[in-house]
């Protein structure tokens, strides 16, 4: 007996080596040493060809460079604030999937909202492109329906990039929404309503409460997108749209600058890190139970 | 609110048209995208020339329809590799993800598995220098010291499938863990108690359990990695994949062939996406 | 007389499409009285239950409550509250801002709150739970959390759904007595719905008997037992022994009855009053209302012989289950605890008799709704 339950517990420590293996490779090798490469990178300064020393340099460059540093507080903000509409336009919508609708047309409506994000982020991009611009579907019908007298130019402003980045986004807020709001049993809502509740403070104590966890990984998820978004800021808002993304890639491949695109890396890293562990500290949820889901 | 609480009419219309609004909104953007692949105009915008499907077929130097422009067809086939090897290994990885942290348990388990969801909020330019940088750090470490040239460390198609896959996996293992995670263990043990070794019990009822999870995550790996930008255009060497291609094109000015492009995908995608639902829905058990 | 009724419904009816959930139901509710509604599911109990709370509006009929008609009154403005079948208590928050819930909709003061909150934790014995979260509750304590934050905002009539469905048997048997405590403590009018007949025999005042969107009958749950309306309350309020057969003649209001097989029994008539010869006929009888006996009885008025098949032993609630000798039909017979049964074994021959008063019949409804012989009725 002895001699057979050690030879299964010794299985299962082959069995446990043989997963964590590959499991080990992938995060060393893919995602924790190349990021302490970037750190690394970032805190060096090029003396000649192949020699180094230790620098803060880059990072100085950041904080009096305004350039650098309003762009970065930009895209900080732009992100927040299409995070919150994304929230504000889903929800409505998750709630009318998850609770209004029943049967087939739940899951028609729900494919409906998947369907447009099965295409690439380009092309997507690319139809709001055709819609907005001077000579584009919306100019046209405006001037056709006279109110417009000449071509209006909606592409390269802020607002029009905080609409691709909301439109690219929807699907990552609409999804955790419908899978928390679906899990709520409709007793609750009644139960409120029952006890002399509105449907006011039944949303606020209620619903929003119970879908916290969904609200929060919608969040996190938009917040991320946007913030390291390339295409839509570059397409819609046009050279001067001034996105932390956009200087990254500068340094790094136009410039050749490694060292201070390493160093904006990890400050873009850094502010990311800084505002989902924020988001998850006043909502109090748990990193991997707000993402592993 | 739900059905059973009483809402005025006025309430219920608007919301209505809230719904369809956004439903159009939605949907504009693709519309137009395919309905400008058929017009017969050198751009993609009014006025409509009427329509044709030259932007699919034509081979004059004028109008160079998808169909014979080698650029883009040659970009397909990349994209169409990379996503392979990103689909292919991260399923793979899943896999072995899903068992370690669905059936083992060890110390710092639950710190290993947070860090296994980092990539999922790290931005993909990030993930890319990063992966880009460290390539190149062991590319030259190695050429420095043995003279010999590691080039798949360069930017090109294998850093594009690393870069990819480090995030890709990590969806894919999320996907699978959480069917395994629903599995009853009891089944397994009913079949080792009817005489199958391990292997069987793996293989004959374990992995059909998986199945719609293993084929929807390939599906959901297949398309990202064939959609990816920020990660790619990091990492791209000279074979560029259709996203890259097109995002160049766009620079310079679009034509409808594009559009053409466009049409295709979405074809496509559409298609992988209903498989991914049929296959959901034989799921066995549910 | 009508200030003392909480609850009336008059004519109350609810279809789905072309399926008549509720059908043409009326009664009244007396004021702190413990009424429950009995059926098995889809009887359309929880349809009447939900169009009382307000969550459905009845196609025609009035609902009123202490006089005040309740039509187009939405359910937050209605002086009912409802303990849901699975209690709906608010996981997100404390046990205690779930009991004051309701009482910060009223725009009642923090501290005033806070009291009244006391002293509903106090009334149903959990006076320390306050702070807990709803997951750390066992599941009695939850009943009794929600039943405390309805009762806390002192409604007119408490609406109960089948909130003990998801208990165990201990508990269940346990919270029963518990819950009727709790009605008689708060003086509170209580609607219980379930389609478990003893929740609704221990607890009720009053128990309506409900089928196929109809009430059937409403009683006390004495008179549901042993003066059962109709078939289907025979059949499903405790356990009968079921015959059919027609009726053959009559000897003042004693009716013979002949069965298919030629058994021939004897009934008094209650509700059909005018049984006539080539009349069908349902007859019940109780297993505690068969005799045993071991030797022939003296000119009884019914009378069957037969040997014991089986004896399902029960404490107190022994039964046997005896095959009779004509037809082979098996019939549930209480076992007498005495000396003179306590022994008896598989193949004893055994003569059962009852008095014409102790069955009921009753005129066969075409398509026979009842329950099929010997049916245990009990989930």
């Amino acid at each position: 007996m002895n001699a057979f339950s050690s030879s299964k517990a010794s299985g299962k420590k082959l069995a446990l080596f043989l997963l964590l293996t590959p499991f080990a490779l992938h995060l060393f090798f893919l995602i924790l040493l190349p990021h302490l490469e970037i750190l690394n990178i970032s805190l060096r300064e090029r003396v000649s060809y192949g020699i180094y020393k230790f620098s803060l340099m880059n990072y100085e460059a950041f904080f009096t460079e305004p350039l650098y540093w309003r762009t970065f507080l930009r895209t900080a903000v732009m992100s927040i604030l299409t995070t919150a509409i994304t929230l504000i336009v889903a929800f409505p919508v998750a709630w009318y999937i998850a609770k209004v609708v029943r049967g087939r047309t739940k899951g028609l409506l729900f494919l409906a909202c998947l369907i447009p994000f099965w295409v690439s982020e380009l092309v997507r991009t690319y139809g709001w492109m055709i819609l907005l611009r001077e000579t584009g579907v919306i100019s046209n019908l405006l001037q056709w329906a006279g109110l417009a007298v000449g071509p209006v130019e909606m592409l390269y402003n802020d607002a029009t990039v905080m609409l691709g980045l909301v439109y690219t986004s929807m699907l990552f807020m609409v999804v955790p929404l419908v899978s928390t709001l679906d899990g709520m049993d409709d007793s609750l809502v009644e139960a409120a309503y029952d006890l002399g509740g509105n449907g006011w403070n039944a949303l606020r104590e209620v619903v929003i409460p119970y879908a916290m966890p969904g609200i929060v990984s919608g969040c996190i998820v938009v917040f991320m997108l946007s913030l390291g978004n390339y295409l839509t800021p570059i397409l819609l808002g046009g050279k001067d749209s001034l996105w932390f993304t956009d200087q990254i890639f500068t340094q790094f491949i136009t410039r050749f600058n490694w060292e201070q695109g390493a160093a904006f890396g990890v400050l873009l890293l850094i502010l990311s890190s800084l505002i989902v562990w924020l988001g998850l500290k006043l909502s109090r949820q748990s990193f991997s139970e707000t993402m592993g889901r | 609110m739900i059905s059973s609480i009483p809402q005025s009419r006025a309430f219920r219309g608007t919301y209505n048209a809230y719904i369809a609004l956004f439903f159009l909104f939605l949907i504009a953007p693709l519309l137009v995208v395919a309905v400008f692949s058929f017009n017969d105009s050198l751009f993609p915008s009014l006025p409509w020339m009427g329509g044709t499907l030259d932007w699919y077929f034509s081979d004059t130097p004028e109008r160079q329809g998808l169909f014979h422009d080698d650029a883009i067809l040659e970009s397909m086939v990349t994209s169409l590799l990379v996503a392979t090897g990103v689909t292919v290994l991260s399923v793979l990885l899943a896999l072995s993800n899903a068992f370690l942290f669905e059936r083992h348990d060890f110390k710092g388990k639950s710190f290993l598995y947070s860090l296994m969801l980092v990539p999922l909020v790290i931005p993909g330019v990030i993930l890319g220098i990063s992966v880009l940088a460290f390539g190149s750090n062991i590319a030259n470490n190695v050429e420095d010291n043995w003279g010999i040239y590691l080039d798949f460390l360069r930017p090109g198609l294998v850093m594009v499938i690393l870069g990819q896959f480090a995030f890709i996996s990590t969806i894919c293992t999320l996907v699978i863990s959480a069917r395994l995670r629903k599995f009853d263990i009891q089944l397994e043990e009913a079949a080792l108690n009817l005489g199958a070794s391990r292997f069987d019990v793996f293989r004959t009822i374990t992995l059909p359990w998986l199945r719609p999870a293993i084929v929807g995550s390939a599906i959901v790996a297949f398309l990202m990695s064939f959609e990816n930008f920020n990660t790619t255009l990091i990492l791209v060497g000279s074979d560029a994949p259709l996203t890259i291609t097109m995002f160049d094109r766009l620079r310079q000015g679009a034509t409808p062939v594009l559009n053409a492009v466009s049409v295709l995908l979405m074809v496509v995608s559409g298609l992988l996406a209903l498989i991914s639902v049929f296959v959901q829905r034989k799921e066995p058990g549910q | 007389m009508t200030s003392d009724i909480d609850l009336s419904c008059t004519d109350l009816n609810k279809n789905f499409g072309s399926y008549q959930a509720v059908d043409n139901v009326s009664f009244q509710i007396p004021r702190g009285s413990f009424f429950s509604i009995l059926g098995p599911s889809g009887c359309g109990k929880t349809t009447l239950l939900r169009m009382i709370a307000g969550f459905l509006e009845p196609e025609s009929g009035g609902i009123t409550i202490k006089g005040d008609s309740m039509l187009g009154i939405p359910p937050n403005k209605r002086p009912v509250n409802m303990v849901f079948q699975h209690l709906a208590l608010f996981p997100m928050m404390s046990v205690a801002d779930n009991i004051g819930y309701g009482l910060r909709r009223r725009k009642m003061k923090a501290s005033e709150i806070k009291k009244k909150v006391a002293d509903a934790l106090e009334r149903v014995g959990l006076p320390d739970v306050g702070d807990r979260a709803i997951s750390q509750l066992s599941g009695g304590q939850k009943q009794r959390i929600a039943i405390a934050r309805c009762l806390v905002l002192e409604p007119d009539v408490l609406l109960l759904d089948e909130p003990l469905g998801a208990l165990d048997l201990k508990l269940r048997e346990h919270m029963k007595v518990e819950l009727k405590k709790l009605q008689q403590a708060f003086g509170t009018t209580f609607i219980y719905i379930t389609h478990d007949q003893s929740e609704a025999m221990v607890m009720s005042d009053q128990v309506a008997v409900m089928n196929n969107g109809r009430f059937e009958q409403v009683g006390t749950p004495q008179e549901l037992y042993y003066q059962p309306d109709t078939p289907f309350v025979a059949g499903f309020v405790g356990e009968s022994n079921h015959f059919s057969g027609q009726v053959v003649g009559r000897n003042g209001d004693v009716v013979e009855v002949k069965t298919a097989s030629g058994q021939v029994f004897h009934s008094i008539e209650r509700i059909d009053t005018n049984l006539a010869a080539g009349d069908e006929v349902e007859l019940f009888v109780r297993p505690e209302m068969i005799h045993l006996s071991f030797e022939p009885e003296n000119k009884p008025e019914n009378a069957l012989e037969g040997e014991v098949a089986n004896i399902l032993f029960d404490g107190g609630n022994s039964r046997l289950l005896i095959r009779e000798a004509t037809t082979g039909a098996e019939l549930q017979v209480v076992q007498p605890q005495t000396t003179q049964f306590r022994d008896v074994k598989a193949g004893d021959r055994l003569y059962l008799s009852w008095a014409a008063s102790q069955s009921h019949i009753f005129r066969a409804r075409g398509q026979s709704q009842t329950p099929a012989l010997m049916q245990t009725v009990e989930e």
